[in-house]
């Protein structure tokens, strides 16, 4: 078979293959929203209102249709991207998937960058300097970076920069009078504030992001850190790594040229993966900083029982997870001809 | 990409952070804009569609009521209208006053009042008010000025329950009648415009130009800026992020700025309330006197100042009777009969009076979460008090709210906290609803006399005549004690100093008048 | 038939452990002996620690709220007066029973459906794998949260929770839960690559029952995993239950004692200056958890053939005995 072909079938495979996990993803989602005990209104005024009252209301609003209409219905809205509108507070699921799911974005993007910095960087230098303090004190690093419950740091970093130190904010995007302020477009502050020219709120966006980003980074590039350097370990006792050495090529660039491009692979897929931790950990981050992302709005909604601003919410996170590691796996079948089927 | 390369773009970038870092600092509104920080989140500024306070918040800022309570006062004058009065016990009318506007520059006139009451009750929506009107058979707008109520049982709340922000006046030329108005396109008759809902982010107001009442804004915007945890709010309003910081607090924040610099705390009287609730078909004793005795030893047994003091560092007080101080017609019955400090030996003689073997055994419930996690800290206190006693044995159990608040009204809990938040700041509101018969509490509590005490109050407009009404129906709660009030809520706030006008909205209407504040 | 030693796999890893050289060896006994402490300071809690995780009054004295490490107090106490130093032992009591219940029902349920699937293939695996899959790709925070919400107060009466509590064992089942994906995906690609091995074809050749040729020769050989997995996950549920506490789902406060809990009750005290409240339950988190992962790490090290060093045993050679005739001849 051709090299073509070969890579073509793997890509429309594994794009088959991604739509019964998308649907099982789904009517997990589905049923586990159904099975959840309660709904908005007796969340709300419960406690205010008579349960006759409550009831009624409830029974009203249509919470007590057979759940296998609701399971189609659920379905349909679904795959037209109409996500609905939540119980709770009227919002459209899709303006918070776009309002929200842009501050996630943000928030995720610039702390991977920071995890891979810190990561990649503390990564080789331990894999490289192996069994030397250098990897020890790395690998500690890396370990109790992951240890290290990011809520706590996340309030440890707040208090010291934010409070003690007054240097940097410590909730929201950006502040209240900029965010009024400010056009937001794709809402992405950063490319909305340069879009517009407003370089007070790219600047304050860029202050406000430096905090969560660095906390959430950090948990990341602890387990970056492991990955980089047993995954430099090995190339560097590869073959090829050996011959180079044979060479008299000078250890510096065997380390940066020949066996950190390999081992950079393996990260890759991992660095997917990570996207799972980053998600859940970006919800605790945004719950510390006042981030105002999915996360955060998906406990909110979850305690108040919205069960589908929820649906919507862990839909779009799942799917999200689903895409990258179609994306990872794609890539890893371009560069890696082995992977294909 | 080299080593050194890599190096020198983070140095470069380490640098950038460096020099803006230096300078930055807070930023604060300007002189004109408030800025409020707060952990409630509304649901919607469509007076139809709320009935919380994060919603009533807004709404009583940007429209008007027919009626309102003034800073500082606890009983209903007339707003939109020039006045109101009963021509019957069940008919109500109002006049409106002349030249009213909407922001928009519509008129407003009474079409528009019977449009806002009709559509509440057609669209019924599930987290609205619409069940506060279920005594009103009708209402008709005869002429543009006039608006009649037609009610079906005499009531004396009916002037309290225009003031309640649920029926605040909406332009029939706007809002649909039978659908919600999305919450970023409201358009209202009081001093501030909806310019902006970031919903849970940011929600500003702005000073509205053609504002016809009285009190215009003192400022000229408002900002409400949304938080999702205390402590992150206690953060911004130290550092200057935001002006005020009310709702919610924890008491150890609020201990810890009352030292901090550039930081004040801003009481007044609040009229939240927290009580126990009895369910007397469920609850310990053996017979309907005993089962009293074991209420009425709790009562007793009770230390509130304790509570406040240790549990909320006194910003709460305690509470004798259901209808907290502050609102007319309110006593302090559990006062005037158990005394105000706990008296264990009186509990003593009640329980052995009446038979009951000590010590009783109580399973109280609470919620960790719908009342904030100081109520755990509030019940381990009470289970302590009691157990000490030697009267008692407690077990507190809790259980998440979603579960609590069904099983609690459904004859599942033998004891449990609760917590009220007025309607509107009337004594009815704080009586009828614990003790008729048809309580939403459902704990089989039945007293012939209550009942006849309640109807009698809601039916007479005569002030003494109900603040005799009043005195009896608290005095029986404080003899049958289905519950037992424990505080009454202050109402704190972190004010930054330079910003006057806090002190001047807490009152028992529990309207947050941005209009009163300015700031320096 | 050749006879496979019992426990073949993991004296095999006891072997390796023994010939691991310098770093890895060290890391790992660091790993164990922290886990080990925590694991006396979980069984022996109702001994070790001076009160109980809720208790207020000692001899009639109330104890002070909020008040800073002292003689009696060694971690101080918190806003509701308890203990902190109690309530850091006894929530190492309830991390060590979650982790302990959490990774038995894992291994359990995971493992013994990643053998079958790998094995049996067909049908069968792709459908556990898609659903497997399925569950692997959501964020696992997010899984073990709705797990834990679902479950609240549904698990009263279930026989565990007698033994340990509902909401602990519902922290655990929301956990395991997350969990099973990894131990499945592992042990059954594992069992993929052996089962086309000879010495097991051999023996279903020779007519070996499937359950045989699946439990005396792959389990042992698959099973070498599993250990530097549970550790991994062992650490991980530690972090999710804190996660679970912080956001208040799971376990009751009034049930146990759980530090992420204690963390988020903590989180107003460090703004007012009080630190001992957060600190020390922080620490214990990250001090287990390093515990856990140290373990992990240095079995990984140990077993993982690319870079494990071998400790070298220098040849022992004999002190060489010319023999008499041949002296003579020289």
């Amino acid at each position: 078979m051709s090299r073509k072909g070969s890579l073509r079938t793997y890509v429309l495979t594994r794009l088959v293959l991604a739509i019964p996990t998308v649907l099982i993803l789904l009517t997990m989602v589905f049923l586990l929203m159904r099975v959840a005990p309660g709904n908005p209104i007796q969340v709300a005024l419960g406690g205010h209102l008579s349960q006759q009252e409550i009831d009624r209301r409830s029974a009203e609003a249509g919470y007590d249709k057979p759940i296998l209409t609701q399971y189609v219905e659920y379905l349909g809205d679904v795959f037209t991207g109409n996500l609905g509108t939540t119980l709770t507070d009227h919002r459209t699921v899709t303006s918070i998937i776009v309002e929200n799911g842009s501050a996630t974005l943000e928030l995720t993007i610039a702390a991977m960058l920071v995890a891979l910095v810190v990561g990649l960087t503390i990564g080789i230098l331990a894999g490289r300097f192996r069994d030397t303090p250098i990897d020890l004190g790395g690998r500690l690093f890396g370990i109790v970076v992951y240890a290290a419950p990011v809520f706590f740091v996340g309030y440890l970093l707040q208090l010291l920069f934010g409070s003690t130190l007054g240097w940097l904010p410590t909730s929201g995007r950006v502040g209240p009078v900029t965010e009024y302020e400010l056009d937001t477009t794709t809402h992405l502050y950063l490319i909305d504030s340069l879009i517009s020219g407003n370089f007070n709120a790219f600047e304050d966006t860029v202050l406000h992001l430096i905090l969560p980003a660095v906390t959430l980074g950090l948990l990341v590039s602890g387990v970056l850190i492991r990955l980089v350097r047993v995954n430099l370990m090995q190339t560097m006792r590869g073959d090829y790594v050996e011959a180079a050495r044979a060479r008299g090529v000078r250890e510096r660039r065997v380390v940066l040229e020949h066996a950190f491009r390999n081992a950079l692979i393996p990260v890759v897929t991992v660095a997917g993966l990570q996207f799972a931790i980053l998600l859940g950990g970006a919800i605790l981050t945004e719950q510390t900083f006042n981030w105002p992302g999915l996360g955060s709005e998906l406990v909110r909604y979850l305690n108040e029982r919205d069960y589908i601003a929820v649906q919507g919410i862990i839909t779009v996170f799942a799917l999200a997870v689903v895409l990258v590691s179609l994306m990872i796996d794609l890539i890893n079948a371009f560069i890696d001809p082995r992977v294909r089927y | 990409m080299s080593h050194v390369r890599r190096l020198g773009i983070a140095a470069v970038l380490v640098a950038a952070i460096a020099a803006i870092a230096a300078g930055c600092g807070s930023s604060g509104g300007g002189g004109g804009t408030i800025i409020r920080g707060t952990t409630d989140q509304p649901v919607s500024y469509d007076p139809a569609g709320a009935y919380d306070l994060p919603s009533y918040d807004v709404i009583y800022n940007v429209y008007q009521n027919l009626m309102t309570i003034p800073p500082g006062e606890n009983k209903p004058v007339p707003e939109a209208a020039e006045k109101c009065d009963f021509t019957n016990p069940t008919t109500y009318e109002c006049t409106l006053k002349d030249g009213l506007k909407f922001s928009d520059g519509d008129s407003l006139d009474a079409k528009d009042v019977k449009f806002s009451f009709d559509r509440n009750v057609e669209i019924a929506d599930p987290n609205g008010a619409s069940s506060l009107l279920a005594n009103m058979k009708s209402v008709d707008a005869p002429d543009d000025k006039t608006v009649v109520f037609h009610l079906k049982k005499p009531d004396a709340t009916w002037p309290f329950v225009l003031t309640v922000a649920s029926f605040a006046i909406v332009d029939d030329s706007d809002f649909p009648k039978d659908k919600l108005q999305p919450s970023d396109e409201v358009i209202g008759s009081g001093r501030y415009t909806v310019a902006s809902y970031k919903p849970g982010q940011q929600t500003v107001l702005e000073k509205n130009e053609s504002y016809t009442g009285d009190d215009p804004a003192e400022n000229d915007q408002a900002i409400v800026q949304y938080y999702d945890k205390p402590s992150a709010l206690k953060l911004d309003v130290e550092n200057g992020e935001v002006d005020i910081a009310y709702r919610s607090l924890s008491p150890t924040d609020i201990d810890s700025l009352r030292d901090a610099d550039g930081v004040s705390i801003v009481e007044g009287n609040g009229t939240e309330i927290r009580y126990l609730v009895f369910n007397l078909k469920l609850q310990e004793g053996g017979s309907d006197a005993q089962k009293q005795a074991v209420r009425q030893a709790v009562a007793q047994t009770v230390d509130r100042a304790a509570i406040a003091k240790n549990v909320y560092d006194d910003t709460v007080q305690p509470l004798y009777s259901m209808v907290p101080q502050g609102l007319q017609f309110a006593t302090k019955a559990f006062a005037e009969k158990y005394g105000e400090s706990p008296d264990v030996n009186a509990a003593k003689k009640t329980l052995s009076d009446a038979g009951v073997d000590t010590p009783v055994p109580l399973e109280i419930w609470w919620t960790p979460s719908h009342y904030g996690p100081s109520s755990g800290d509030e019940y381990a206190e009470i289970k302590n008090q009691l157990d000490d006693s030697g009267l008692f044995t407690v077990s507190l159990k809790s259980t998440e709210w979603t579960q609590y608040s069904e099983a609690a009204f459904t004859n599942k809990y033998p004891e449990y906290e609760l917590g009220w938040f007025p309607d509107y700041p009337d004594a009815n509101d704080y009586t009828a609803p614990f003790y008729a018969k048809d309580s939403f509490l459902n704990i089989s509590y039945d007293n012939p006399e209550m009942n006849k005490l309640l109807e009698q109050e809601a039916a007479t407009t005569d002030e003494a005549k109900r603040a005799e009404l009043f005195k009896k129906i608290q005095d029986i709660g404080a003899e049958d004690v289905p519950t037992v009030p424990i505080w009454q809520g202050k109402q704190v706030a972190a004010v930054r100093d330079g910003v006057s006008g806090v002190e001047d909205t807490f009152d028992p209407s529990f309207i947050f008048r941005y209009w009163l504040i300015t700031k320096d | 038939m050749a006879h496979m030693p019992k426990f073949a796999g993991i004296r095999r890893l006891g072997a390796r452990i023994q010939e691991a050289k310098g770093a890895p060896r060290w890391i790992l006994y660091v790993g164990i002996g922290i886990v080990v402490f925590f694991v006396i300071l979980a069984i022996f809690a109702p001994l070790i620690a001076p009160y109980g995780f809720d208790q207020v009054t000692s001899d009639g004295v109330r104890f002070p709220k909020q008040a800073p490490p002292s003689s009696e107090h060694l971690f101080g106490t918190t806003v509701q007066s308890t203990d902190v130093l109690s309530r850091t032992i006894w929530g190492a009591r309830t991390a060590i029973e979650v982790v302990v219940l959490s990774v038995i029902f894992s291994i359990a349920i995971g493992v013994p459906l990643g053998l079958f699937s790998g094995y049996v293939g067909g049908k069968l695996d792709r459908g556990l794998v898609l659903i497997m899959d399925a569950l692997f790709a959501f964020p696992y925070l997010l899984l073990a949260i709705v797990v834990a919400f679902l479950l609240t107060d549904k698990l009263n009466d279930f026989f565990l929770s007698n033994l340990f509590g509902a909401g602990i064992v519902t922290a655990a089942v929301a956990i395991t839960v997350v969990y099973i994906p990894q131990y499945f995906r592992v042990v059954r690609n594992h069992v993929i690559s052996v089962r086309e091995e000879p010495y097991v074809e051999a023996a279903r050749a020779l007519g070996a029952k499937r359950r045989t040729v699946i439990g005396r020769y792959i389990f042992y050989n698959v099973i070498q995993n599993v250990p530097a997995l549970a550790t991994l996950n062992a650490a991980d549920a530690i972090l999710t239950l804190a996660a679970l506490g912080f956001l208040g789902y799971g376990i009751q406060p009034t049930e146990a004692a759980e530090w992420g809990y204690d963390i988020s009750r903590a989180i107003d005290d460090v703004g007012a200056g009080i630190w001992w409240t957060g600190v020390f339950p922080g620490m214990a988190i990250v001090l287990l958890v390093t515990g856990f992962t140290l373990v992990g790490e240095g079995l990984n090290d140990v077993l993982n053939p690319l870079i494990r060093y071998r400790r070298i045993r220098k040849p022992k050679i004999p002190a060489e005995k010319v023999p008499a005739e041949q002296e003579a001849s020289s």
